[in-house]
C-alpha cells in the first residue's frame, strides 16, 4: 500500500537530496560503448575476423537453419601437409563444388562446414542445406570471432539499455506509436523498415502483424512472457518453413508487467525519431548515432515508481521517511516523494528507481 | 573523535539486497547495535552511512561513546563477504541418464549445470553446448556400454569431446568415473596446462557421490562466497552453542543445508543452486512448484511472468502480494533444497534451525517459521531461529577460529532472531483428538487438544522457556517413541508451533481449496498478511 498525502509537507531537505536518494537503486539509461555478442553454433560460418571495421547491413555470418554432421576430408599425416594442419573449428571450403570444370556426375566429395574432430581417418563437419546471413545492424569492430561460440562488436554509437529482447538483431528508422489505436494504425506496409516504439499495451498477435507488415522491431515498455513464447513460436513456425527470415527483433525496457514508458526512455525515443536505430538483442539494447545536442540521465531527483499502487508514475524524491509498514505487515525503508500532480506519496525506497 | 577499536561492521553484498550490521562494545561485551538491508545496487559506502545515521539518531550516547561521528566509517575494520554468481558446469554424456547423474552431484556443490548427451541432442548438439559462453568447466561421463551400439556411442562422444578440448576456448575437462580414463581412451588435451582431472563417478563413495561432490567443491572457481563463510560460521556456532544446528540458507543464486554439531559437520552439506528464491532457468516445474505455494490467484503464465519479474527486480514490490509471493517462492526453494538432502533428512531432529537468506529478508518472523514448518517435515522437536542481521556470512569470514568463535559466543543471542519452537510428531491416527498437550511456562499453563493433521500455536514469547507435556493416546514417533512425552522448549516471534499435520504435508489438488488452507494456516502466523 502507498501512502498518498495531500499537500507537500515540507520541502525537500537538501542534505537528505544527497544522501537519501543514493539509498534509491540507481538504473543506466544509456551505454556509452555498447558490445553486441552474437551466439552462433557449430556449422555456422563467421564472414568477418577480430579487429575487422564493420558497416551496416555487413554479413557477419551464415548460420545453418539445420545443421547436420558429414564427412569432412580426409586427416592428413603431418608429412603429406603443404598447409597448415586442419583444427576443430576451422572452416573447410569442401571440395568437388568449385573446380569451374564442367558439371560432375558423381556428388562431391565433401561439403563445406566447420570442422568438428576426427573419425575414423576423417574429419567430421557441421554443414547443412540452408543458410540464413546474419548481418550487422550498426557499424562497429569485430572483437571476438570464435566458430561454434559467436562474435562480438565493439558498436559505434550509444544505446539506451532494455531489459530483456527477442528475435534477429535488426535496423529502422525509429517510429512512435501512442496507445492501442495507434498501434492498430500503424500496422500496414506503409511502416515497412521501420522500428516502432509503442508506449501502451502491445500483444503478441501485433507484433505477428507488424512483423508480417515488414516493421523490423518492436520497443515496448512490458511484454508478457506469453506473448513473447507466441512471438518464438511463430517465428520457428517461419523458419521450418525455409522460407528467409527478415531481421525482426523485440525490445522490452522494463519487465513483463504493463506499464508505461519511463519517461526519461520516452524523451530519448521521441527525440530519436525518424532516426536511423538498431536493436540488439545480447544484450538487451537501442542502439543509435549519439544525438546533438546530447539527452542524458534527467534530473538527479527524478524518481520513477516500479512497484506497487503507484507503478509508472514519476516525480521528484522529497526526503527519507524510516522504516514504515506496508501491505501485509511489512516493515520496509520508505520515502516521500512529489509525484507530477502535485501529490506527495510515502513509498516503499525498494518501490523506486532513479536513472543515471 | 577515534572510533573504538572493538567497533566493527559485518558486511553481506547479496546478489540481491546488500545488509550491513553494526557490531560494538556493550557493557565490556560486543553487541549487535543495529543492521539494515537494502537492495543491492546501493553502493556499500552508502550503505554503511545509512547505518551508522540510525545508530546515531537511535543512541547518540552510545554513538559518542564509540567515537561514530560523520567521519567514522572509514574507520571502522569492515568483514565483508559477496554473493558471487555459482560456476556453470557442462556435462557431456551419451545418455540422458549418464548426464543427470553427474548434474546432480555437481549442483550439489555448488555448481549451476546444464548438458548434453548424444541421445537426443546428437554430436552438434553436444558440441554447442560445450562451447556456451559462460562455461566454466566441462564434465564427460558415461556408464559402461552393454552393446555394440552403446559401445559406438562412446566411440562418438571420445571423438566429440576430443574435439571440443582441442579448440583454443574450450574449458578445464573433468572426466567423471572410470569409464572416462578406459572406456573412452580421452587424452588429456587441454591446452591450459592444466590437463584433465579424473574424478569418481557419480555413484561412488558413501553417501553416493560423495567423492565427486567434494573434488566438485574444490574446483568450484568463484572462491570464497557468503555462502561458504556461513558454512563456517555454522560449525563454529554449533561448537559454540554445544547444540546440534541446522542452517538452511535460501538466497537468490542458491540454497545451502548443513547440519553441524558441536564436534562439526554430521553429514556432507549442499550448496544448491537449484534452491534459488528464483531459479536462473525458470522452467514449468518451477512455476508450479510456487504455485502449489501460493496464496495469491494467478494462473500459470502470470506467476511465470511475475517470478521472471522477481529475478529481474528481485528487491521490488517487497509488500503486499510481493511478499506473499516471496514466501511462496521461499517455500518452493526450500522444498527443492530439502529434495536434494535425502541424507540430512534422515538425520534426527536438530536442536536448532537456524534460517537465513536474502530470500527472507522482509517477511515477518512467524510467516518463516510456518514457512520451515511446512516443508521440513522432520520428526521431533527442534527450536527456530532466524539470521536477521545476516551476520553469519561475514562472521565466518573471520579469519582466526579462535577470534571467530570468540565473536560467535558474544554475539549468538543478537544474530538469532527466536521465530519459536516446532513440536512434530509423527504417526498420528485420524480421529478426533490424539491426545492432550499442556504447556507450562512463565505466564501460568496451557492445556489443549492434540488434533490430528491441526496446526496449533501456543502463545511463547520470545526469551521464555516452557516445559510441554504431550500426552497421546497411541504410541508417536517424536525422534523417541511413546504415549507420553515431556520437552522442554524456548520462545519466539510465532511461539510454539505444535504441528500435528501429515508428514510430507499433503495440500489439496484443487487450487482454490489449497489457497485456503495455505491461508487458514497463514492467518494464525503472519499479522496483516490478508492486507
Amino acid at each position: 500500500m502507498t501512502v498518498k498525502l495531500a499537500t507537500d509537507q515540507a520541502g525537500t531537505d537538501q542534505a537528505d537530496l544527497g544522501r537519501g536518494l543514493e539509498l534509491v537503486p540507481a538504473r543506466r539509461l544509456l551505454d556509452p560503448e555498447p558490445v553486441a555478442r552474437f551466439d552462433l553454433a557449430p556449422g555456422d560460418r563467421i564472414l568477418v575476423a577480430a579487429g575487422d571495421r564493420v558497416s551496416v547491413g555487413v554479413g557477419l555470418a551464415e548460420r545453418q537453419r539445420e545443421p547436420r554432421v558429414d564427412d569432412g576430408p580426409p586427416v592428413a599425416v603431418a608429412a603429406e601437409l603443404d598447409h597448415p594442419p586442419l583444427r576443430a573449428g576451422d572452416w573447410w571450403p569442401g571440395d568437388g563444388h568449385e573446380t569451374g570444370g564442367p558439371l560432375r556426375r558423381r556428388h562431391p566429395r565433401s561439403p563445406a562446414g566447420e570442422l568438428l574432430h576426427p573419425r575414423d581417418g576423417r574429419w567430421r563437419i557441421a554443414t547443412g542445406a540452408h543458410v540464413d546471413l546474419l548481418e550487422a545492424p550498426a557499424p562497429g569492430v569485430v572483437g571476438e570471432a570464435v566458430p561454434g561460440r559467436g562474435l562480438t562488436i565493439r558498436l559505434s554509437g550509444t544505446a539506451l539499455i532494455g531489459s530483456f529482447a527477442a528475435g534477429i538483431p535488426s535496423r529502422g528508422r525509429l517510429e512512435r506509436v501512442i496507445g492501442e489505436s495507434g498501434l492498430r494504425g500503424a500496422l500496414d506496409v506503409g511502416r515497412a523498415g521501420a522500428i516502432l516504439a509503442v508506449d501502451g499495451r502491445i500483444d503478441s498477435e501485433a507484433i505477428i502483424r507488424a512483423r508480417a507488415t515488414g516493421v523490423r522491431g518492436v520497443i515496448a515498455s512490458g511484454l508478457a512472457g506469453k506473448d513473447l513464447r507466441d512471438l518464438q513460436a511463430s517465428e520457428a513456425r517461419q523458419r521450418a518453413s525455409l522460407q528467409p527470415l527478415a531481421p525482426f527483433s523485440v525490445l522490452v525496457l522494463d519487465g513483463t508487467a504493463r506499464r508505461p514508458l519511463a519517461g526519461p526512455m520516452a524523451d530519448l525515443l521521441a527525440a530519436l525519431e525518424g532516426r536511423e536505430v538498431a536493436i540488439v538483442v545480447d544484450p538487451p539494447r537501442l542502439v543509435f548515432d549519439p544525438l546533438s545536442p546530447a539527452v542524458g540521465p534527467p534530473a538527479r531527483d527524478r524518481i520513477r515508481v516500479v512497484g506497487g499502487d503507484l507503478i509508472g508514475r514519476e516525480g521528484r524524491w522529497l526526503r527519507t521517511a524510516g522504516l514504515r509498514r506496508f501491505a501485509a505487515g511489512v516493515h520496509l525503508e520508505a520515502a516521500a516523494i512529489v509525484l507530477d500532480d502535485g501529490e506527495v506519496a510515502i513509498v516503499a525506497l525498494v518501490d523506486l528507481e532513479r536513472f543515471i | 573523535m577515534t572510533v573504538d577499536s572493538n567497533v566493527l561492521l559485518a558486511l553481506d553484498l547479496g546478489a540481491a539486497t546488500a545488509s550491513a550490521a553494526l557490531i560494538g562494545p556493550v557493557d565490556g561485551r560486543r553487541r549487535l547495535l543495529g543492521s539494515v538491508a537494502l537492495p543491492a545496487g546501493v553502493s556499500e559506502d552508502r550503505l554503511v552511512d545509512h547505518l551508522l545515521d540510525r545508530v546515531r539518531r537511535a543512541d547518540p550516547a552510545l554513538a559518542e561513546v564509540l567515537g561514530l561521528d560523520d567521519d567514522a566509517s572509514a574507520a571502522i575494520t569492515r568483514l565483508v563477504v559477496r554473493s558471487i554468481a555459482p560456476p556453470t558446469l557442462v556435462v557431456l554424456a551419451p545418455t540422458v541418464r549418464a548426464r543427470l547423474g553427474v548434474e546432480r552431484v555437481a549442483g550439489l556443490a555448488g555448481w549451476r549445470t546444464r548438458g548434453a548427451s548424444l541421445d537426443p541432442d546428437g554430436t552438434i548438439g553436444l558440441t554447442r553446448t560445450a562451447l556456451e559462453r559462460g562455461v566454466d568447466a566441462l564434465a564427460v561421463a558415461g556408464e559402461p556400454p552393454t552393446s555394440r551400439e552403446e559401445t559406438a556411442a562412446l566411440a562418438e562422444l571420445a571423438a566429440t569431446v576430443a574435439g571440443v578440448v582441442s579448440r583454443p576456448i574450450a574449458p578445464p575437462l573433468i572426466r567423471v568415473g572410470e569409464l572416462a580414463r578406459e572406456e573412452l581412451g580421452l587424452e588429456p588435451q587441454v591446452p591450459t596446462g592444466e590437463g584433465s582431472i579424473y574424478a569418481p563417478g557419480p555413484e561412488a563413495g558413501d553417501p553416493a557421490g560423495e567423492p565427486l561432490r567434494r573434488l566438485f567443491e574444490r574446483l568450484d572457481p568463484t572462491g570464497p562466497t557468503a555462502r561458504r563463510s556461513a558454512l563456517t560460521a555454522l560449525t563454529d556456532l554449533a561448537s559454540v552453542l554445544d547444540r546440534r544446528i541446522e542452517l538452511i540458507e535460501i538466497g537468490f543464486d542458491g540454497g545451502l543445508r548443513a547440519v553441524a554439531g558441536p564436534h562439526g559437520l554430521e553429514a556432507p552439506p549442499a550448496f544448491v543452486p537449484a534452491a534459488a528464491a528464483v531459479p536462473v532457468d525458470l522452467d514449468d516445474e518451477t512455476v508450479d512448484e510456487v504455485l502449489a505455494w501460493s496464496t495469491v490467484a494467478l494462473d500459470r503464465h502470470r506467476m511465470r511472468d511475475r517470478l521472471r519479474d522477481l529475478r529481474l527486480s528481485p528487491w521490488v514490490e517487497a509488500h503486499g502480494d510481493g511478499a506473499r509471493l516471496r514466501l511462496a517462492a521461499a517455500r518452493a526453494a526450500v522444498t527443492r533444497l530439502v529434495a536434494a538432502t535425502p541424507w540430512l533428512e534422515s538425520l534426527p531432529a536438530p536442536d536448532l534451525i537456524v534460517v537465513a537468506g536474502g530470500a527472507w529478508a522482509a517477511a515477518p518472523g512467524p510467516a518463516i517459521a510456518l514457512a520451515i514448518a511446512d516443508v521440513v517435515r522432520r520428526p521431533g522437536t527442534s527450536q527456530l531461529a532466524y539470521d536477521h542481521a545476516r551476520l553469519l556470512g561475514p562472521l565466518g569470514a573471520v579469519e582466526d577460529p579462535d577470534e571467530r568463535q570468540a565473536l560467535l559466543a558474544e554475539l549468538a543471542d543478537d544474530l538469532l532472531a527466536p521465530l519459536g519452537s516446532l513440536i512434530v510428531p509423527v504417526g498420528l491416527r485420524p480421529g478426533r483428538t490424539a491426545g492432550r498437550l499442556t504447556v507450562t511456562g512463565p505466564a501460568g499453563e496451557t492445556s489443549l487438544d492434540l488434533v490430528p493433521g491441526g496446526l496449533q500455536l501456543v502463545d511463547l514469547p520470545p526469551g521464555q522457556l516452557a516445559v510441554v507435556d504431550l500426552r497421546f493416546r497411541d504410541p508417536v514417533g517424536m525422534g523417541t517413541r511413546g504415549r507420553h512425552l515431556t520437552v522442554q522448549v524456548g520462545g519466539g516471534l510465532g511461539g510454539l508451533l505444535v504441528d500435528l499435520r501429515d508428514i510430507p504435508l499433503r495440500l489439496p489438488e484443487r487450487a482454490e481449496r489449497r489457497r485456503a488452507l495455505l491461508e487458514a494456516w497463514q492467518a494464525a502466523f503472519w499479522a496483516g498478511g490478508d492486507e
